[in-house]
């Protein structure tokens, strides 16, 4: 929780000084661009609806962009340039590669448009902040649920585990990836045996657990970086009968993930706050245009979701932005 | 004696060699994953390599024509979003089948009229396709995996009947079938003979329109069967779905004995072009094979086939 408090002040000092820097909060002429990973999953669609939330709160207008794809890179890039060439207000970006969309936003910073980074960071520091997820603490609490979920299962913490990178290169994925594989360390009895790197896509996730799953016949744990891995994770899982015996953690939360969750074929879900990202992502940036001063760095928080928790009321929000609660610096 | 080798050697075709390739992968890995020969693993291989070998063997037609479906990926994107879609809002499942098949069919009419009658060249049509289908996917979705499937569907591709997935019987139904068309039926002959000289068919009054329609038809309804199938074996719809599939398709027939000239390749060959990466990606995972090598093995693969494949046609034509 101390992500979100740290959101909580921040936004508040930043409000503060938005205010005596512009007299009238008439922001109406301003236009943010707001461009994402991939149009193509529910993840970035929260995003887009946090987005439009703080939009309609603040009166400005935004720009909702991204590639079919996130594995199309090159696309991102033309979107943004696209989108300092209307020379917008301010740029909310979540970058799909940290290379090659360094040098578009630092154009964007050189011409004047403050960008806000969300979700995934850029190789450059010509930014004005970075909204995340830790995705390093999401890594490391999947090592740790899967841990407690073999522990409650067999007594012991121990087994072999694999983990399934739903893209190479992807800067969020690797610290997922890392966080999950230190943080598993931990557990002496429990050996990683296996790693497949996937192509985002349902279809190849489920070959790749299927042949994990008959390499590997004793395998107690398996983590799942991304929601389509974890679609297709679950579905060799139910397909081989194997639900009971191995404990499934996965980022995200696709239809098809929660009814796993439902069906105990998922024992967890690392939960993170596309909402909020979307929505801070937007405030910050209309601050950031007026000249306040903002932290580099905003953790935006990561949640376990278990059959247990489920229907608690910050888990509700969480899965169904409909729901979502703003806490009392936010909700304007 | 050798001579008499060397002679049988040039008159195989070049499905022998894959075939052969197929066997000595398949006895590797047998020898080194003690996994590999086992039943489950076998079972894996034949569900992974269905839903491949039956957008292979629809692209076959457009490559015996000569031409070639560059969009059998986004159209089975699209007719399995449309087909997950109509399901989710409680459509009849008959009924779904029937429309995405339809769908299918029509798309299937519209790239073939688009290259024959309009003298479009097919690659463009259907790269136009690619983009187009896929485009349509995504927006009809709104981008999103469409869940809600209905079990029987989902228990379609997940079912065995006598311990061989419903898929793989699916597959070879479809794979007799088409056969059976190539081989014994006008409408197969006339492939044939549209893609070595679409001028001399012309000339002997084979209707190349009704040819073409039929090949481009059949390329994209095996498509949406394709797609059908990912959606029952997911149990979701992915507007992404698929994608890529083109190439490995292309790359099936190629391998299996398939021109890009036209004129040549059969049904058998290219289930054997598809079992060969199939295999190859289910031996990489069985022995921890990083995943970026077997790109690399895939390519070199399709380079080696078709190289040996020509040295094979010069020999023929004494070149």
């Amino acid at each position: 929780m101390k992500g979100k408090l740290l959101l909580g002040t921040a936004a508040l000092a930043a409000l503060s000084a938005a205010s005596t820097g512009a007299q009238a909060a008439d922001f109406s002429n301003a236009r943010i661009e707001v461009i994402v990973k991939a149009s193509t999953s529910q993840y970035w669609a929260t995003v887009f609806d946090g987005a439009r939330a703080a939009a309609k709160a603040l009166g400005v207008k935004i720009d909702t962009l991204g590639a079919p794809a996130e594995t199309d890179v090159a696309q991102e890039v033309t979107i943004t340039e696209n989108a300092i060439a209307k020379h917008p207000t301010a740029i909310v970006i979540a970058a799909t590669n940290a290379v090659a969309l360094a040098a578009p936003i630092e154009k964007a910073t050189a011409a004047g448009i403050p960008v806000i980074m969300i979700d995934s960071s850029a190789q450059t520091d010509k930014y004005v902040t970075f909204l995340a997820t830790n995705n390093v603490t999401g890594g490391q609490k999947a090592a740790d649920e899967i841990a407690g979920c073999v522990k409650a299962r067999t007594g012991k913490a121990a087994g072999s585990v694999a983990y399934l990178t739903a893209l190479a290169g992807a800067q969020s994925l690797n610290d997922r990836d890392k966080g999950f594989v230190d943080e598993l360390k931990k557990y002496p009895d429990m050996k990683i045996v296996d790693h497949r790197v996937g192509n985002n896509d349902a279809s190849k996730a489920l070959s790749d657990s299927e042949d994990i799953l008959t390499k590997g016949p004793d395998i107690v744990g398996i983590f799942a970086d991304n929601e389509l891995e974890g679609d297709g994770a679950g579905t060799a899982l139910n397909e081989k009968g194997k639900a009971s015996k191995v404990c499934l953690v996965s980022f995200d939360t696709s239809s098809q993930e929660l009814s796993f969750l439902h069906s105990g074929v998922i024992d967890g879900l690392i939960v993170q706050d596309p909402y909020m990202m979307g929505y801070a992502g937007v405030w910050y940036a209309l601050e950031a245009a007026h000249g306040a001063v903002l932290p580099k760095y905003v953790d935006s928080g990561v949640h376990v979701v278990t059959k247990a928790n489920i229907d608690s009321p910050t888990m509700a929000g969480l899965l169904d932005p409909s729901k979502y609660k703003l806490g009392p610096f936010l909700g304007m | 004696m050798t001579s008499s080798l060397a002679e049988l050697r040039h008159h195989l075709p070049v499905e022998t060699y894959v075939a052969g390739l197929v066997v000595v992968t398949w006895a590797v890995l047998a020898a080194v994953s003690p996994y590999f020969w086992t039943s489950d693993n076998v079972t894996n291989i034949l569900r992974q390599v269905s839903i491949a070998a039956i957008v292979a063997f629809g692209e076959l037609f457009t490559i015996i024509l000569a031409g070639i479906d560059l969009s059998v990926g986004s159209v089975a994107g699209l007719t399995g979003i449309a087909f997950a879609m109509l399901l989710s809002n409680g459509a009849p499942i008959v009924a779904a089948l029937f429309l995405a098949l339809a769908l299918g069919l029509v798309i299937g009419a519209v790239n073939a009229l688009a290259s024959d009658r309009l003298g479009i060249p097919p690659f463009i049509v259907t790269l136009a396709g690619l983009q187009a289908f896929r485009g349509l996917a995504l927006l009809l979705s709104g981008g999103m995996t469409i869940a809600g499937i209905p079990d029987p569907v989902s228990e379609v591709a997940n079912a065995s009947a006598f311990h061989v997935p419903t898929l793989f019987i699916i597959m070879c139904v479809i794979g007799l079938g088409s056969h059976v068309m190539l081989r014994y039926t006008r409408l197969g002959r006339y492939m044939y003979a549209i893609g070595s000289n679409i001028e001399s068919a012309r000339r002997v009054g084979i209707n190349v329109t009704v040819v073409t329609l039929a090949a481009y038809s059949l390329s994209a309804v095996f498509a949406a069967i394709g797609g059908m199938l990912l959606v029952s074996r997911l149990s979701m719809g992915t507007p992404t779905a698929a994608t890529g599939y083109e190439l490995e398709a292309i790359a099936a027939v190629v391998v299996g004995g398939g021109s890009l000239f036209g004129g040549r390749g059969t049904i058998l060959g290219c289930f054997i072009g598809a079992l060969l990466f199939t295999t190859i990606g289910n031996g990489a995972n069985l022995l921890g094979v990083d995943p970026f090598w077997e790109m690399v093995v895939e390519g070199v693969l399709i380079a080696v086939v078709v190289y040996i494949d020509n040295i094979q046609k010069r020999r023929h034509t004494g070149l």
